[in-house]
């Protein structure tokens, strides 16, 4: 027999409660009180009485009474299958997570971390698998868990690694890899049928700077569990500074600083300055800046003579230097021309041309002028373009129609946008897949709308997010009716392919139409942008829309300022034609042959340079602004996106758990209790029974007479 | 008045409750007393008090002995110098002549009832306890006492007076008396040196003290203070409270007897100690019987199993015997001792 809850048993104690009450009850019996006592002398008690009990049955009976209760609290069952084992269970699949990016380089960060995970392999049990995964901006499998166990065993080959493991200077995108992991860890658990219970060890210093977005879209699995163990970091000051490039000061002697503080900070007073190529800082110039704790502030830094060789600005005052410098390489702003081929002058406000200037000379990287064409001087010599970008407004001839269409197809793009009906009437020479243009009845409103718009062309993909989307505002109160040829009908050359619709008015009239000639494009646009016929070239999306065009003329998808460590870096497309040489900041060097257009490898910060031919570009690389967030995020804003926290139990703490499940189905089942608490009711009531009989023969003989 | 004579064998110091619930006599009719164990389930005091007195009262008329409290009075003729507030305003106004009622005031019996309310009269074994019986025996006099237009005084006590009432005889001084005797005893041990020095030092007027106690103290200084009692010409009648158990021992059950009084305890054997114990109490008995004979005190042993009528009788008994001493007295012109313990 067993019991389910060993512990009411003792209660047991409480059998001595009648014995001792048949002891005591002596002493009240034999108690008689009497007037006065001065007549009577004192007679010795008979001592060998006192310990012998009286009424045995009756205590026989409450003590059977009392343990019978007792027993049926402590549930008792009989056993009917053999106990549990150890190899009844399923055992437990631990992922450790270890977090190694830029934050860990601050100063004993990683060697607690790496404690941490010490002691989380010390409180393995040897049936547990165990999997080794390192992280920053991607997860990386170090050792995974069909990895040999190697010679001494599994952990002490996880020690090993986790010892080669150094923090990076990449940034945390924890979201990122908590999803991975889990996805992977479910996926491995589903394909082997395995009834492992998977459970993620986190090792991290989570601070704010973690990413977490990932998580958001991420259905976590239910069975895996994640338990953080966060490296606990003692408060200290960490600010970091970021060189601001932009128009304003782009080509001035001076550079916008932003300092930004960590929450958790305790000073507020920093330095600036400049450090050069060595590494070594430059006296001048200097500043101090004053930036309380969760703050940032931009402010102004004069740039050294070019004899000091400046390589970026640093920040001194704060407690972590991991992330206190700041490379800077200002990229030489490269000359660009547009050509117009159109009547409108620059300063003619009323004139397309004049918000074209404007859009276009505000771009912080490139020196863009535009320049009014002749037509006769629209050659393309060889393959190579004149010109990458070129507007037309007014109505086109055949002949530099041709011509235009001939440089389109070396790879520049057109872009007719016509002001008046002569302009417009000449499109389907430009865009033989073009029927007609006409001017178009007044529309319902007075104005029309961008009704419908390809957010997947290249021209509108910037615009794609919500955010920046919204078209409404932009009204349209002249337009061209653009119709275009049925498929297959009247065209001249089946190489000619017909015209797509980028975008429409809201009442159906194409309202942007591109076509693929050659390596270029062709694009015309219903409608005229200046303030008479539209809101176009008023509207803040048309700097945008102009300065995408450029991009895409010039194809240069994006042209950062700035890039951050793990990011690949876009080389110039010079450079990808011919091929090239990247130096890295430690001084090694990489060949990569033409048609490569990144380079993967920039793992630390620092200046990247990129040679080809004679040319050399300097490009840095910094850490991420998110890895000097160092305040530590709550661990709960991981519950919040679902991660269910929590450790999987140990086996030896399941088993116990499984037992006491199947001994309470036993014990459920079984009810032995009901008969013992009826056995001891049966005796009470037996006992009260006797009691009261023995107490009518003793009623009598205790009255005096 | 012969009747009377044959009342000095009853149960004193026989210690025996068979015996001493046998009254002989004419007033000891067992079918015209009434039970005490009947009676303490009235729990009016003055219901019970009355109760006893009618009962009395109806034999009493049948008897040779009524009137007998109520003392003659005489007319003297005035004569001048004597003190006129005893002149009969009255005779003079119907007949015209001037005669004193001479011993009206005497004749006016001044009766204190001491009653002990101490520890050790809270023990009973018949169901109510000494105290209970004598508070009933107290309030039983003071009512016929009261019928007869007797002052009648109480004094509780214990270890010190309790409660204290003057002998008056005005309306509504028996309900207080009564009710003083109602309050419960708080009393631990009993000392009776207290309320008989207070008696001695208020009483100036000769009178009748009436002592109901158990008497379980020692003789010695109960002797000094009864006698200063007898010497101030008080007349005193005991009447002894006693559980029958308190007379006999009739214990059986080997016990821890406890003290009631001092808290003292003592393992006893009944069977063992009953022998010694009554040696001992008719030792106590002889000695206190000696004292009141040479005292010149009534001693009557009151069980508490006797009706209650027999503490009146006792009464009467002891007032009768002091009427003929006086007339001896008055008779003979000696002094004479009166009563005795009987």
């Amino acid at each position: 027999m067993s019991l389910l809850v060993p512990f009411f048993l003792a209660g047991l104690a409480a059998l001595s409660l009648p014995l001792l009450l048949h002891l005591v009850r002596r002493t009240p019996r034999g108690r008689q009180s009497f007037s006065s006592l001065m007549f009577l002398e004192p007679t010795p008690p008979q001592l060998t009485r006192r310990s012998r009990l009286d009424q045995v049955l009756l205590l026989l009976m409450r003590l059977g009474a009392l343990g019978l209760a007792t027993l049926a609290f402590a549930r008792p069952f009989l056993r009917e299958t053999a106990s549990l084992s150890v190899s009844d269970l399923p055992g437990r699949r631990v992922a450790l997570l270890v977090d190694r990016s830029a934050s860990l380089q601050r100063a004993g960060a990683w060697t607690r971390l790496l404690e941490l995970a010490n002691t989380e392999l010390d409180s393995l049990s040897p049936q547990d698998e165990v999997a080794l995964y390192a992280f920053d901006d991607r997860l990386e499998t170090v050792l995974g868990f069909d990895a040999a166990p190697g010679e001494g065993g599994r952990v002490p080959l996880l020690r090993s690694r986790l010892k080669e493991l150094q923090p990076g200077w990449s940034e945390t995108n924890l979201g990122s890899a908590l999803s991975s992991l889990a996805a992977e860890l479910e996926a491995s658990g589903d394909a082997q049928q395995s009834t492992l219970e998977p459970q993620i060890v986190l090792l991290t210093d989570l601070t704010q700077g973690s990413r977490l977005e990932a998580l958001e879209q991420f259905e976590w699995p239910a069975r895996v569990r994640v338990l953080v163990r966060q490296v606990p970091v003692d408060p200290s000051t960490n600010a970091a500074p970021r060189v601001l490039q932009d128009a304003e000061t782009a080509g001035l002697d001076k550079v916008r600083v932003r300092i930004s503080n960590a929450g958790n900070s305790r000073q507020e007073t920093f330095s600036l300055g400049w450090f050069d190529t060595q590494g070594r800082a430059i006296r001048e110039p200097q500043v101090t800046a004053y930036v309380p704790p969760g703050q940032s502030r931009v402010i102004s830094l004069a740039v050294p003579p070019a004899e000091a060789q400046a390589a970026g600005v640093q920040l001194t005052g704060d407690d972590h230097d991991f992330d206190n410098r700041y490379y800077n390489s200002p990229q030489p702003r490269r000359d660009v021309t547009v050509g117009w081929l159109g009547t409108a002058t620059a300063d003619d406000t009323n004139g397309p041309r004049y918000y074209l200037d404007l859009a276009l000379t505000n771009d912080p990287t490139r020196n863009v002028r535009v320049t009014p064409l002749e037509s006769a001087s629209l050659v393309v010599p060889g393959n190579e373009p004149t010109w990458r970008l070129v507007v037309v407004t007014d109505a086109v001839t055949e002949e530099p129609a041709a011509r235009l269409r001939q440089l389109a197809e070396a790879g520049a793009i057109v872009l007719a946008a016509p002001v008046d009906l002569a302009g417009a009437e000449s499109l389907p020479r430009l865009l033989p897949g073009l029927e007609s243009a006409a001017a178009a009845p007044p529309a319902k409103g007075g104005y029309l709308l961008l009704g419908e718009i390809d957010f997947t062309h290249p021209l509108f993909a910037p615009f794609a997010n919500p955010p920046y989307s919204d078209f409404t505002k932009i009204h349209f109160w002249q337009s061209w009716k653009l119709a275009l040829r049925a498929p297959g009908e009247g065209q001249a050359s089946p190489t000619v392919s017909s015209p797509t619709v980028v975008a429409r008015f809201d009442n159906g009239d194409p309202a942007l139409l591109e076509e693929r000639v050659g390596r270029g494009r062709i694009l015309a646009l219903g409608a005229g942008w200046t303030p008479r016929q539209s809101q176009l070239a008023l509207s803040s999306k048309f700097v945008g829309l102009m300065g995408t065009l450029l991009d895409l003329a010039l194809g240069e998808t994006v042209s950062l300022p700035s890039l951050t460590t793990g990011q690949p870096l876009p080389l110039p497309t010079a450079a990808v034609e011919s091929g090239c040489r990247v130096t890295t900041p430690r001084g090694t060097s990489e060949e990569l042959p033409s048609g490569t257009s990144q380079f993967g490898g920039t793992q630390t910060p620092g200046i990247y340079t990129v040679t080809w031919g004679d040319q050399t570009v300097p490009i840095a690389v910094n850490l991420s602004d998110l890895e000097s967030q160092t305040t530590p995020l709550e661990v709960e804003q991981l519950e919040r996106r679902g991660v269910p926290l929590g450790s999987v139990p140990p086996q030896t703490e399941r088993l116990d758990r499984l037992r006491q499940l199947r001994d309470q189905e036993l014990e459920s089942r079984q009810k032995l209790w009901r008969w013992l608490l009826v056995g001891a009711l049966g005796l009470v009531i037996l006992e009260t029974w006797w009691a009261g009989r023995s107490e009518r023969a003793l009623v009598p003989a205790e009255t005096p007479a | 008045m012969s009747g009377l004579g044959t009342t000095s064998p009853r149960g004193t110091n026989s210690g025996d409750t068979a015996a001493a619930t046998e009254l002989p006599g004419p007033r000891a009719d067992r079918s015209r007393s009434i039970d005490p164990t009947t009676l303490m389930r009235i729990r009016n005091l003055q219901l019970r008090a009355r109760t006893v007195v009618q009962g009395f009262l109806s034999g009493l008329h049948k008897s040779p002995y009524h009137g007998f409290s109520v003392e003659f009075t005489e007319y003297r003729q005035y004569t001048p110098g004597d003190d006129l507030r005893y002149l009969d305003w009255k005779l003079l106004a119907r007949s015209d002549r001037m005669h004193l009622k001479r011993f009206e005031d005497e004749t006016n019996l001044r009766c204190w009832l001491l009653v002990d309310q101490s520890q050790s009269m809270s023990f009973g074994t018949l169901g109510y306890s000494k105290a209970e019986y004598a508070r009933t025996a107290a309030a039983t006099l003071a009512y016929f006492l009261t019928l007869q237009r007797d002052a009648v005084g109480l004094i509780t006590f214990d270890q010190q007076v309790r409660e204290f009432l003057p002998a008056r005889f005005r309306s509504g001084h028996l309900q207080r008396l009564l009710m003083a005797l109602e309050r419960s005893p708080g009393g631990e041990s009993t000392d009776l040196s207290a309320p008989l020095e207070q008696v001695s030092r208020l009483a100036r007027r000769r009178g009748l003290v009436v002592l109901l106690s158990d008497l379980l103290v020692p003789i010695a200084g109960l002797k000094n203070r009864l006698a200063w009692l007898r010497a101030m010409g008080h007349e005193v009648l005991i009447l002894r409270v006693l559980d029958p158990a308190e007379i006999t021992f009739s214990f059986k059950e080997e016990s821890l007897f406890f003290d009631l009084e001092s808290g003292r305890e003592l393992w006893i054997d009944p069977v063992a100690a009953r022998g010694g114990y009554r040696q001992r109490f008719e030792q106590h008995q002889a000695e206190l019987t000696t004292v009141c004979r040479d005292l010149g005190i009534d001693l009557h042993d009151l069980p508490t199993s006797t009706p209650l009528d027999r503490a009146l009788f006792d009464l009467l008994d002891a007032r009768l015997r002091r009427t003929r001493a006086v007339a001896r007295r008055q008779g003979t012109g000696s002094a004479a001792t009166g009563g005795g313990a009987r």
